[in-house]
């Protein structure tokens, strides 16, 4: 490079700006770590990562954190988990290749589920990982437990919302199709035809000699015919046996079509039902369906950012003002991954039932982005009196496996409201467990809370029902509650089945309460329905019925009339061939 | 409107500069390349420090960086979208891309954010076309205004300023 291309007296001043931006690097190393943490943790998890202090000793690879807060993806108040203090051991050497490898983490006073002041859900509904796992929710059909007070209101039901219609003409369009078929075959078979021709060619054998060779060979030429037409027409008559049993199959399909309107003028009009199962769903299936929703959360969370294989992946770019844009990932074999906690030492607190809360200690080892470049399942485990937690997330081979086992006992349970009911349950001091087990697209499932101090509280501001008062005299009185809900299927078409010891009473009382009402309720339903319905169904069956007797008596008909022309014929051609005691060729 | 007054001040600064119409053109199609990518990047300590030490005009380097930071924002969706499919959509390059993921120090240019590698080529492929178009349009406006607009008041308000002053220290050598 020239003289003149380079600007000597700058070097000097660039230098100096140069170690400026050192100093300030040093200086701001904590702020700006802290920042990073903050902007990944929160771009990862979908809600707010605060940090109170970060310090950086890069010189000895230790990174410490004080006061650590995620707010709950789920909850607009809560925190996700409270941390004192995190202390880990950073490999230097990856830092260069902006990886980080965290030989050892020890976390102290965590805090589960803690309020907070603001919101700190930063991911919409839809969006992402929780807009995938909002959608799944949705598939899970939980009943609601509703009565229909007063006059039953059925005139909103309307014949685009019933099955019978829909199928009521398609079963009126395949009959046409049908009787189209059916016609065309019996004209195309020339019966009468036929029939007139056999009795011409009888009449003309009248006359004739047992020498008149010619018309014997007409006549045998007509029989033939006859024959022919017998044939196709018993192929015909196949034909119309299968076609009548596929319409006989579609006036069954009818009624089958019935019975889905009845369920769905049944949601329409929200009439309780009577089965336990159901009424074990709609009191404790939301609060079962949230605990799926939150333990499928952060297994497709783990998908995600910890893929199985070594292909390039993807995830969303940094927080700036600039776009975020997506930033890849390309690990390669015997390569540091882009993140690898090796083991931490966790210790946390869970409220004990007395109130002063318990600390209790957990183990995670392997936590990485790159489950394959690792070669090791992530593990979790913790085990302490009462407690009984276990994860493992095998991400290393193609199909990932994620299963995890928590079990807690002794400490106090949080309450919820019942859905659509002004009662709130508050378990008090019980047992909780949930396991999820997902396998490739395969999910099963299990919640379940027992608690033998229960206390309900209903709730005064709320108007009150009679569906209210009924389940609040058999709740009120109950003070062990045992409930299970397990979920099982795929991703794509999910099981949801929940059950409790409260189902059997409520139904039998409901029953007993309500059932009057609800069966008189029943009875408009049904009655209104049928109105609607049975006017497209009612002509589609006569239209079969007349169709298939028809078809069966013209069938019939021309059988009869093709057997007599083929008994006339042969009758005169032996009468005419045969001579006695001479057999001719 | 400090924003608008700075971007009157690099302007002029730039364009009767002693500089010559290569060298400011040169500090333009540099400064793009600061306006044009996010700016807290390592690439960009390098193109400053180029800035810097190569003898090209330090108000046109301002000029271009101020001209460029609100067409990178207009473009980012473009530099998203060729990022992208640099990065994962190109099978190709992807040995390239893992082989740099894994060196030390290069991950740190933040090469594998589609915004950030998407801006950069935008950027190094736009600003040959720049130099040569800014060398061209330099040219043409000292041979035809130029001299008048050296004469007017504002010039002559512009470079009794303070940041005329920090631009003498830096001014490109004849």
């Amino acid at each position: 490079m020239s003289v003149g291309t380079v600007r000597w007296r700058a070097v000097r001043p660039l230098a100096i700006c140069g170690a400026l931006g050192l100093g300030a690097w040093i200086l701001l190393a904590d702020r700006v770590a802290k920042h990073a943490v903050e902007s990944v943790g929160t771009t990862l998890i979908g809600a707010s990562v605060e940090i109170r202090r970060l310090h950086l000793d890069l010189p000895h690879g230790r990174v410490e954190v004080r006061g650590l807060t995620v707010a709950s993806p789920f909850a607009a108040l809560q925190n996700l988990l409270e941390a004192d203090e995190l202390v880990a051991d950073v490999d230097p050497l990856p830092l260069l290749e902006k990886k980080v490898v965290i030989d050892r983490l020890a976390a102290k006073g965590l805090r589960f589920g803690t309020p907070r002041q603001t919101d700190g859900r930063t991911v919409g509904q839809s969006d992402g990982v929780r807009g995938q796992v909002e959608r799944w929710t949705a598939q899970l059909h939980v009943p609601v437990l509703q009565f229909a007070t007063g006059k039953i209101d059925v005139s909103q039901l309307d014949l685009s919302t019933l099955s019978t219609p829909a199928a009521a003409q398609s079963l009126a369009a395949q009959v046409d199709s049908v009787r189209t078929a059916w016609n065309g075959g019996l004209q195309g078979l020339g019966v009468a035809a036929t029939v007139d021709s056999a009795k011409q060619m009888t009449d003309r054998l009248r006359g004739a000699k047992p020498t008149d060779l010619g018309l014997l060979g007409d006549a045998r030429r007509t029989l033939d015919q006859v024959k022919r037409t017998r044939a196709g027409l018993a192929g015909l008559e196949r034909g119309v046996h299968a076609g009548t049993e596929l319409l006989q199959a579609g006036v069954a399909g009818l009624a089958a079509a019935r019975q889905r309107d009845y369920a769905t003028a049944r949601a329409l009009l929200r009439l309780p039902t009577l089965d336990a199962p159901q009424i074990g769903a709609a009191l404790f299936g939301s609060e079962a369906t949230e605990r799926f929703r939150r333990a499928l959360y952060w297994a497709e969370l783990g998908r995600r950012y910890m893929p199985p294989g070594l292909r390039p992946s993807a995830t969303p770019g940094p927080q700036r003002t600039r776009r975020a844009g997506v930033t890849a990932r390309f690990p390669r074999e015997r390569a540091y991954p882009a993140f690898l906690l090796r083991a931490a030492e966790l210790s946390f607190e869970l409220g004990g039932g007395g109130g002063a809360p318990r600390t209790y200690a957990a183990h995670l080892a392997g936590l990485t982005s790159d489950p394959t470049l690792y070669g090791r399942a992530t593990t979790l485990e913790a085990s302490a009196p009462g407690v009984r937690a276990a994860a493992l997330v095998d991400h290393v081979r193609p199909t990932p496996r994620d299963t995890a086992a928590a079990s807690v006992s002794g400490v106090t349970l949080s309450g919820f409201a019942l859905p659509s009911l002004p009662i709130r349950l508050e378990p008090g001091q019980g047992t909780v467990s949930l396991s999820l087990a997902l396998v490739g697209d395969s999910v099963q499932a299990r919640w379940g809370m027992r608690s033998e101090r229960v206390h309900w509280v209903r709730d005064s501001a709320t108007a009150r029902s009679q569906l209210g008062d009924i389940v609040w005299r058999v709740v009120s009185g109950v003070s062990t509650v045992d409930v299970s809900a397990s979920l099982g299927g795929t991703l794509a078409r999910p099981r949801l089945a929940v059950g409790s010891n409260l189902d059997g009473v409520l139904a039998q009382r409901i029953r007993a309460l309500a059932g009057e009402a609800s069966a008189g309720a029943e009875r408009q339903l049904r009655a209104r329905v049928d109105s609607l319905a049975e006017r497209q169904a009612a002509p589609v069956r006569a239209q079969v019925a007349t169709l298939t007797t028809d078809v069966t008596q013209r069938l019939s008909g021309q059988q009869a009339l093709l057997d007599q022309a083929q008994r006339a014929l042969e009758q005169r051609l032996r009468e005419l061939t045969t001579i006695p005691g001479v057999r001719l060729p | 409107m400090t924003l608008i007054l700075k971007l009157l001040q690099s302007l002029f600064s730039a364009l009767h500069s002693e500089g010559t119409p290569g060298q400011i053109a040169a500090g333009i199609a540099l400064g793009s390349i600061l306006g044009l990518t996010p700016l807290v990047n390592l690439h960009n300590v390098i193109v400053f420090g180029l800035i810097v030490l190569l003898n090209v005009s330090l108000p046109g380097a301002m000029l271009g960086f101020a001209l460029f930071i609100p067409v990178g924002f207009l473009l980012d969706p473009v530099f998203d979208r060729i990022g992208y499919t640099l990065l994962l959509e190109t099978p190709a390059l992807t040995p390239l891309w893992t082989r740099l993921y894994n060196v030390p120090v290069v991950p740190l240019t933040n090469f594998n954010n589609t915004v950030v590698l998407g801006s950069f080529v935008f950027a190094v492929a736009f600003s040959s076309p720049l130099f040569f178009l800014s060398q061209w349009a330099v040219t043409r406006y000292r041979a035809t205004v130029g001299e008048r607009v050296r004469h007017s008041k504002l010039y002559k308000l512009i470079s009794a300023s303070k940041l005329y002053d920090i631009y003498r220290l830096f001014r490109p050598g004849p």
